[in-house]
């Protein structure tokens, strides 16, 4: 197993990723997309962790996981109230930012 | 052995990430990216970081998907506009994650180094975790808090 397949894979969802990003109006696949980021980026830090030989890669990992949960958290809670106050999720309705 | 499921679980984790970033229907691009999370906690344990894998499992697809769906369900699904196909957006999308994923790609092959993989498990994360990481460590519970009391009061109905 070479590190570069670490690479492969995590160059693969981050570019997923971005294309969710660009392309999806869907303020909930947007969500989705940007939890595909934060989990390449686990991937190449799980990578490095082995590759080097070093546990602080892995420990790092959870924090990105407690930061993604409480992104997830915060980002919901948006959405709903915003889902509440027009009735839609799609982006192009998200125009009034203020109440 | 573990070489053919590291390749077999990273080739079902991209399939599933692309199923949940392209499906029409959203609770069924949920499920895919929950199998997209659950094959990556596979994948960490094949190359032995095997309590990650678990927390990967038990965090993304107990916790957020869940949390995504569970938000979901409180829409009404069958108002959710179907998203016209937009070929400025769709060539704009596909030339930025072709571009980031190559100079990803290109970084990473100056790394010839190969590796044997050692099993790390809670134990063995919990030195580093507790003792040379004990702040960040702190510093995230309170994080988790403040987004707990912030999630509340966004989400509560003004009465």
């Amino acid at each position: 197993m070479a590190p570069t397949d670490f690479f492969v894979l995590s160059a693969f969802l981050f570019g997923i990723g971005i294309f969710g990003l660009v392309v999806r109006r869907n303020v909930i696949s947007i969500f989705f997309s940007l939890e595909l980021l934060l989990n390449s980026a686990n991937v190449l830090l799980v990578g490095f962790s082995k590759l080097h030989g070093n546990l602080y890669g892995e420990v790092f990992v959870f924090f990105v996981l407690a930061v993604a949960a409480a992104e997830a958290a915060v980002g919901l809670a948006i959405v709903v109230a915003l889902y509440r106050l027009t009735g839609s999720v799609d982006t192009s309705e998200f125009r009034r930012l203020r109440w | 052995m573990s070489e053919v499921f590291f390749y077999f679980f990273s080739v079902l984790s991209i399939v599933f990430a692309a199923v949940a970033v392209t499906s029409q229907n959203i609770i069924r691009g949920g499920v895919a990216l929950l199998g997209c999370f659950v094959s990556l906690g596979a994948v960490y344990f094949t190359v032995g970081a095997e309590f990650l894998g678990i927390v990967q499992v038990i965090v993304y697809g107990g916790a957020i998907i869940v949390l995504y769906l569970f938000a979901l369900m409180t829409m009404d699904l069958a108002s959710l506009k179907s998203e016209p196909f937009k070929a400025f957006l769709v060539a704009a999308g596909g030339l930025l994650s072709v571009v980031t994923a190559f100079l990803l790609l290109t970084g990473g092959m100056v790394l010839t180094k190969d590796f044997k993989p050692s099993i790390s498990g809670a134990e063995d994360l919990a030195l580093p975790m507790f003792f040379k990481f004990l702040l960040p460590f702190e510093v995230v519970s309170v994080l988790l808090l403040i987004a707990t009391v912030g999630a509340v009061a966004i989400g509560r109905r003004e009465s």
